[in-house]
């Protein structure tokens, strides 16, 4: 098998194809890596001077009334992940920061995608774009006629009569294709490492995340080498087994994960923003209202409130009820919104399970998945920060709200919150979930990937006994 | 060395190879004549395990091919009609990849000495075979016989093609294998070649072995006029 794999790299390295197609793959990693590079430290200097400016803005507001400061907001952001450099997953078009602000739940907004010309639908040349679609194509140009060319060369009768075992010329071929992939792709990861590793004010860099996002690279190139093989195989011309392995890429790459994407919006639709937002009102409407004192669950709240203190009035209560209403407001607005995003996000996790089951259908689909939600830029991802962002709104509201409650006393409208008050809320942060987690949540994924490494590795093996 | 026992091929309803029997003793050269189809090519694919027999046993060296694929390629070279090699690698690397696949190591140096053997000309061992002759290629393939020390030499029209001078040096080179005791089953149209090097020569038409005669008892003519015979008598043309 080893002097089949010699044999094939020295034929390789002596063809002027192969070092074409790497030359140019080359070319188009060191300008995705330029372009992510200056990218991420845009938008992370973006990121971390928001930040800043945001929090001192609210700390140097000076003394406010607290209701008044829940109203003029703050901002979440969504911290720039280092792999985001690598993967930009769909953080273009997710948004990367939240408006915070009493009584609404509001959706991620400033999205890279809305500041750009409608020239951003073409896409952006990232690295990860070059290794999950440019890198097959190598494969392909570099293995299509593995098989093919000994038939059409006349050298495979000569080969057979040496008594090489087919599944050693088999493996011996595999590798051959292989290896130079392997290599590459290594050495795209290390440089990559390095790269990032020498940035300043990195957000959670993990080399270990490198690590897995370069098995999971490899391990599809193992996919894509196996069935290259096998269609050459299987082929009876090179010219054949060329637009057999082109087709498969394609159905695989681009036809397979758009038919998963209608199959699982088709069969778990997100409801209009329209509807979505008149469902949320109309329960906001029944429900309580914290600057109402008349609504009906307003009063109820407060004869509840003043037979669990034993008091005639709420001037009577230990505290300011104003105060406590609009945190009971904010409470139950905040079940609401709880409640719907909830059913938003069972939608979201429904039509990501349907995708991810749809990956018997090509292998591209489980490593998408799992190369965004390695490198923090999936829509799970995003899912996460808007509900970490969502918890701090609420624990912000109650902070405030119970500013109001403990500290000022019924009608005094123009109660103030001290300024140095304002800097003891704490500070949002958002940390994503750890990697053995991350791969937890796409077990199924993982599955598919096993699937599709074991079954045309198989095949593989055994038509290779049947030429 | 080469045994074949009633060994039938059959594709379907056509018999390719009709119950044939022969063996090729070392030091022996059995020429296979016979027109196209006649069951030449099958008969040397069985012995390569190319092809299965419908029924029959073949042999090489004592073992049944079918029985061991593998292990009686160890004892044979086959050069067909016309030996492709690996245009982008030299004479010596293709030599070299060759005989690692039958197991066998040999240094740059024995390489050369065994191309060199073959007849192959000192400069075009470092060169890429892209260049090479029909000739040139097939002295490579003898020189892959030498080196893996081959008991069987199976020849599917080696000589098809080539230039006279070319084909005589190739003649050459087989009757010094012979000499150091290797089988031969040469598969060839060439009566004239045939006679010139073979110990026997066997008469094939439409899968049948239809004469089987010791070379020295038989002259040109001789052969020339039996082998038409057969072939007026099966109507072939």
């Amino acid at each position: 098998m080893i002097h089949v794999i010699f044999k094939e790299l020295k034929e390789l390295a002596r063809d002027g194809r192969f070092k074409i197609v790497i030359g140019i793959s080359l070319i188009l990693l060191v300008i995705a890596t330029i372009t992510g590079v200056n990218q991420y430290q845009k938008n992370n200097e973006q990121y971390i001077n928001s930040v800043a400016k945001e929090r001192s803005i609210w700390e140097t507001q000076g003394a406010k009334n607290p209701h008044s400061a829940a109203h003029y907001g703050t901002y979440a952001f969504k911290p720039q992940f280092a792999l985001s450099l690598f993967d930009y997953g769909v953080t273009k078009y997710t948004g990367n920061s939240i408006f915070l602000e009493a009584h609404s739940r509001n959706e991620a907004s400033f999205s890279e995608a809305s500041d750009q010309t409608s020239l951003a639908r073409f896409g952006t040349l990232s690295i990860n774009f070059v290794l999950i679609y440019l890198f097959p194509l190598i494969i392909i140009l570099i293995g299509y006629n593995s098989y093919t060319k000994e038939k059409e060369h006349q050298t495979f009768r000569l080969l057979k009569s040496q008594g090489v075992h087919p599944v050693k010329l088999a493996l011996g071929k595999w590798f051959a294709i292989y290896i130079p992939i392997f290599c590459l792709t290594l050495i795209v990861f290390l440089l990559l490492g390095i790269v990032l590793s020498n940035l300043e004010n990195l957000a959670f860099f993990s080399w270990n995340s490198l690590l897995i996002l370069f098995v999971l690279y490899a391990l599809y190139y193992l996919i894509v080498t196996t069935l290259t093989v096998l269609i050459s195989m299987w082929s009876k011309s090179s010219g054949m087994s060329l637009v057999s392995s082109l087709v498969i890429w394609i159905l695989f790459s681009f036809i397979s994960p758009k038919v998963a994407t209608n199959f699982a919006n088709k069969n778990n639709p997100y409801p209009s923003k329209s509807e979505f937002n008149t469902r949320i009102a109309e329960d906001k409407k029944n429900g309580l209202d914290g600057h109402n004192p008349w609504n009906k669950a307003a009063k109820k709240l407060e004869e509840e409130t003043l037979k669990e203190y034993g008091v005639d009035s709420i001037s009577q209560l230990p505290f300011n009820y104003a105060g406590y209403r609009m945190q009971k407001g904010e409470e139950h607005e905040a079940k609401i919104y709880e409640k719907h995003y909830a059913i938003l996000n069972d939608i979201a996790i429904q039509q990501n399970s349907t995708y991810k089951k749809l990956a018997f259908l090509s292998p591209f689909i489980p490593v998408r998945f799992l190369s965004m939600d390695i490198a923090n830029t999936s829509d799970n991802l995003h899912w996460k920060f808007t509900k970490a962002a969502e918890e701090y709104r609420i624990k912000k509201q109650a902070f405030l709200n119970n500013d109001i409650k403990d500290n000022s006393k019924l009608g005094d409208w123009n109660y103030k919150m001290s300024a140095q008050r304002f800097k003891e809320l704490p500070k949002f942060s958002f940390t994503p979930p750890k990697l053995s987690n991350l791969l937890t949540e796409n077990k199924e994924s993982l599955v598919f990937l096993g699937f599709w490494l074991l079954l045309p590795f198989i095949t593989m093996i055994w038509a290779s006994k049947k030429i | 060395m080469i045994t074949i026992q009633n060994i039938t091929k059959k594709y379907g309803d056509f018999t390719a190879v009709n119950n044939l029997s022969f063996n090729v003793k070392e030091g022996e050269i059995l020429c296979l004549l016979g027109a196209n189809g006649a069951g030449k090519s099958t008969t040397i694919n069985m012995l390569l395990n190319f092809t299965n027999p419908s029924s029959g046993t073949a042999e090489i060296n004592g073992l049944d091919v079918v029985k061991n694929p593998i292990k009686t390629k160890e004892f044979l070279t086959y050069i067909p009609e016309n030996l492709m090699l690996y245009p982008t690698l030299t004479a010596i690397e293709n030599l070299d990849y060759f005989t690692k696949l039958s197991g066998k190591k040999f240094d740059t140096s024995e390489l050369q000495l065994y191309l060199t053997e073959a007849g192959l000309q000192e400069e075009a061992h470092n060169k890429r075979v892209k260049t090479f002759s029909k000739g040139m290629r097939q002295k490579v393939g003898i020189a892959l016989a030498i080196a893996k020390e081959s008991k069987v030499l199976l020849l599917d029209e080696p000589t098809s093609g080539l230039d006279p001078k070319s084909s005589n040096e190739f003649m050459e080179l087989l009757t010094k294998m012979k000499n150091e005791g290797v089988a031969i089953l040469m598969a060839t149209h060439d009566l004239f070649r045939a006679k010139e090097v073979s110990t026997h020569i066997g008469i094939m038409c439409s899968g049948v072995l239809e004469n089987h005669l010791n070379t020295p008892e038989v002259s040109l003519k001789e052969l020339e006029t039996i082998y038409l015979d057969i072939m007026n008598f099966k109507n072939v043309s």
